[in-house]
């Protein structure tokens, strides 16, 4: 059957009225702070402790937007008689998020987890400068990395904590054995005295 | 005619209406004046607008209210309105345009000014002295219509046909003008055919 | 005295009329819109949703430089807001809202071509603005307006031709006398034709043709800044009050309503007014722009058919009720 003329018109006019009646879907941001995802890409945060200057977040940075200065520092050795090593010292760390355009490269290729994402975005400037954030600025941010959302049910352990898993079983294991091992040491001793208890 | 300045009406003490009937006649006169004379074409057509609402208000002050509403619907709303949409098809320049000017405008001012000369001689010889008495309405919309469709139903008709007639003959004069391209089109691309499919797609598409 | 005293506050009122109900239709117009397109409109201006929007939009509007273009037609230019606005003002002071002297505020004998012929004549503002701009995207707004006007002016004059042939009359007040219920569905084509067409002629969405924003900028008023600008926005609202006011005047009974015709007539007005306003606004959100050519096309094989057809019946049943 052809559709009536005219009722697409109607239609048209059905639908505008159905969405008014509807609750409207307008975020009032600056009252109203959004809920943001978990995996937000707010802001780069640093944890400049893990980091080892190794410079692939700066190699890697498509947009040349990270500026790290480092220098090098002899540490004396540890053991008497041991070899002094050599270690780098950051001295600046510095993301400029005027030019970053948020492709978390930086984040995924570092290897000591020394970069984070954080949901905070608001840090608009006026002055186009004071988008460049320095470490001590970058490790602010990290106070306010969430927490990593937990894992699904059924994932496999992670490599970490299979690790220190292991390592601690080892180490009850071993405990175990040893308290055994002794337990039975005096239990020996005890079956030694023992006749000699029975004597008396 | 000397009978006119003594009573019981006369124009030596003009009453108000009578007054501002004058001064707007004499607006509406200095409006048409520029209008014609005027070298620039848009702003002719709005002194034009000025013009056609003066005659408007004239009659209403004649308490002729419904042909001065007709008046401004007909000639101010749609007259004029289609005279811009014509000057804005053409090249009409912002300021003047100095080829504005007529060779016949002696010939266009004579035959004025015979035009003028005969409606007024008429007018002035059909009613002499006969006055209106304006205090009460004498061209609402109910006697209008009475007039016009009583007294005055045959020449009404009459007009009506002849406007009938120049509707259609419009109608007709664009339709064969219309035919006419469409005959010429239709040989020029059947001429162009051959040539075309020669010529590469680009070509064709330009056509087309 | 009592005469004049009488006059000036009808025109006062009438006037304030004028400058609060554009407003009133303007602020609903963002609120509708926003919620029918799910968003929530003005909401800072004056603390409460947003209800004084439209007043910082004036003051904006004040403050802002009143730019006129070097090649301009200059005192065309500056003068074609005014030709914009005003006939809409005279417009209202026409309308009657609700039963006698006292609510009106003018009687005019002639009143629908009255208000037709005035209403023609704010489109000379459009007109004297797309001409005058020098800028070609206004000239092309001003030769859209002038064939959109000269296209819907015919089937809005059939259509109210239409109902005053109902009446036996042309004065507003005494179309809205002889009102009767059932001329509902006996003009309701006439009543269609005449909203449609004075909707195209106020150039609302969706009718907009002459200044489709996306192509031709603003059409004739795109260089205007500042108060004249805000003065040819008043005048679309101005329109649209005007145009939803004639609708109720000629086609939906005006004060006439189930309860009350006497005292609260002017409520049923104005109910029946907002009413139209709204449908005007939902027209506005619903639908797509019309095209030049179909826009020609929906008034000539359209709305003039139907407008003669519906002038046909109005007049076989006048007869036969006779």
């Amino acid at each position: 059957m052809p559709p009536i003329p005219g009722s697409g018109l109607a239609k048209g006019l059905a639908v505008t009225l159905r969405t008014m009646t509807r609750k409207t879907v307008t975020a009032q941001y600056p009252d109203v702070q959004p809920e943001l995802p978990p995996r937000t890409r707010g802001v780069i945060g640093l944890f400049e402790e893990n980091c080892t200057v190794c410079m692939l977040c700066a190699r890697e940075c498509p947009d040349w937007c990270i500026y790290i200065d480092s220098h090098k520092e002899t540490v004396p050795a540890a053991a008497p008689g041991g070899r002094e090593r050599s270690r780098n010292v950051l001295d600046r760390f510095a993301i400029d998020f005027s030019l970053c355009m948020y492709c978390g490269i930086c984040i995924e290729v570092c290897p000591f987890d020394a970069l984070f994402w954080s949901p905070e975005f608001e840090y608009a400037e006026t002055d186009i400068h004071e988008l460049t954030h320095e470490r001590d600025k970058l490790r602010e941010w990290m106070w306010t990395v969430p927490a990593p959302p937990a894992l699904d049910a059924a994932a496999e352990e992670p490599k970490e904590i299979a690790a220190a898993r292991k390592a601690a079983e080892k180490l009850a294991a071993q405990q175990a054995t040893e308290a055994a091992t002794e337990a039975e040491a005096t239990e020996a001793e005890a079956s030694k005295a023992e006749p000699g208890e029975g004597e008396q | 005619m000397t009978l006119a300045a003594a009573a019981p009406y006369g124009f030596l003490s003009p009453t108000g209406v009578e007054v501002s009937f004058l001064l707007v006649g004499l607006v509406t006169f200095a409006a048409a004046l520029v209008t014609v004379t005027t070298k620039q074409l848009v702003h002719a057509a709005l002194w034009l607008v000025v013009a056609l609402g003066g005659l408007a208000v004239e009659y209403l002050l004649l308490t002729a209210e419904f042909i001065a509403w007709v008046q401004v619907l007909i000639y101010v709303g749609s007259v004029v309105v289609l005279l811009l949409f014509g000057l804005m098809l053409t090249k009409a320049p912002i300021g003047r345009s100095p080829d504005a000017d007529s060779g016949n405008r002696w010939a266009a001012l004579t035959v004025a000014v015979a035009a003028a000369a005969t409606l007024v001689w008429v007018v002035v010889d059909a009613f002499r002295t006969q006055w209106i008495d304006l205090d009460a309405p004498q061209g609402t919309t109910a006697v209008t219509g009475a007039m016009l469709f009583q007294h005055w139903v045959l020449p009404f008709e009459a007009l009506s046909v002849l406007l009938l007639a120049a509707l259609v003959g419009a109608i007709v004069l664009s339709r064969k003008a219309d035919a006419k391209a469409d005959a010429k089109a239709d040989a020029g691309t059947g001429g162009a055919e051959s040539p075309a499919d020669a010529a590469g797609p680009a070509d064709k598409e330009r056509q087309r | 005295m009592n005469d004049a005293l009488d006059v000036a506050l009808r025109l006062l009122v009438v006037f304030g009329v004028f400058l609060v109900l554009p407003l009133v239709i303007g602020q609903t117009e963002h609120k509708v819109m926003a919620h029918m397109q799910g968003r929530l409109g003005p909401m800072y201006a004056g603390g409460f949703h947003g209800w004084a929007q439209l007043v910082a939009d004036g003051v904006k509007f004040a403050q802002k430089e009143d730019v006129v273009p070097a090649g301009a037609d200059r005192r065309i230019f500056q003068l074609a807001p005014a030709v914009a606005l005003l006939p809409y003002l005279l417009v209202l002071v026409a309308i009657p809202i609700g039963p006698g002297e006292g609510a009106v505020g003018e009687v005019v004998d002639a009143g629908l071509f009255f208000v037709l012929a005035v209403m023609g004549v704010g489109v000379l503002g459009s007109l004297m603005a797309g001409w005058a701009s020098a800028n070609k995207f206004s000239l092309l707004g001003g030769l859209r307006t002038a064939a959109q006007l000269l296209a819907y002016e015919l089937p809005m004059l059939l259509a109210a031709a239409s109902v005053a042939m109902a009446a036996g009359t042309v004065s507003l007040p005494g179309i809205v006398e002889a009102f009767e219920w059932w001329w509902l569905p006996w003009q309701i084509v006439g009543a269609l034709v005449f909203f449609t067409a004075g909707l195209a002629e106020l150039q609302r969405p969706p009718f907009d043709m002459p200044v489709a924003d996306s192509e031709i900028i603003f059409g004739a008023y795109t260089e205007y800044t500042g108060l004249r600008f805000a003065l040819f926005l008043l005048a679309e609202y101005a329109g649209i009050v005007v145009l939803c006011g004639l609708t109720t005047v000629l086609f939906l009974g005006g004060w006439q309503g189930p309860w009350g015709a006497d005292g609260l007539g002017w409520v049923w007005t104005l109910l029946k007014t907002a009413v139209l306003a709204f449908v005007v606004i939902w027209l506005r959100v619903s639908y797509p722009r019309l095209r030049e050519d179909q826009l020609q096309k929906l008034a000539w094989t359209t709305l003039v058919p139907l407008a003669l057809a519906q002038i046909a019946l109005t007049g076989i049943v006048k007869v036969a009720i006779q």
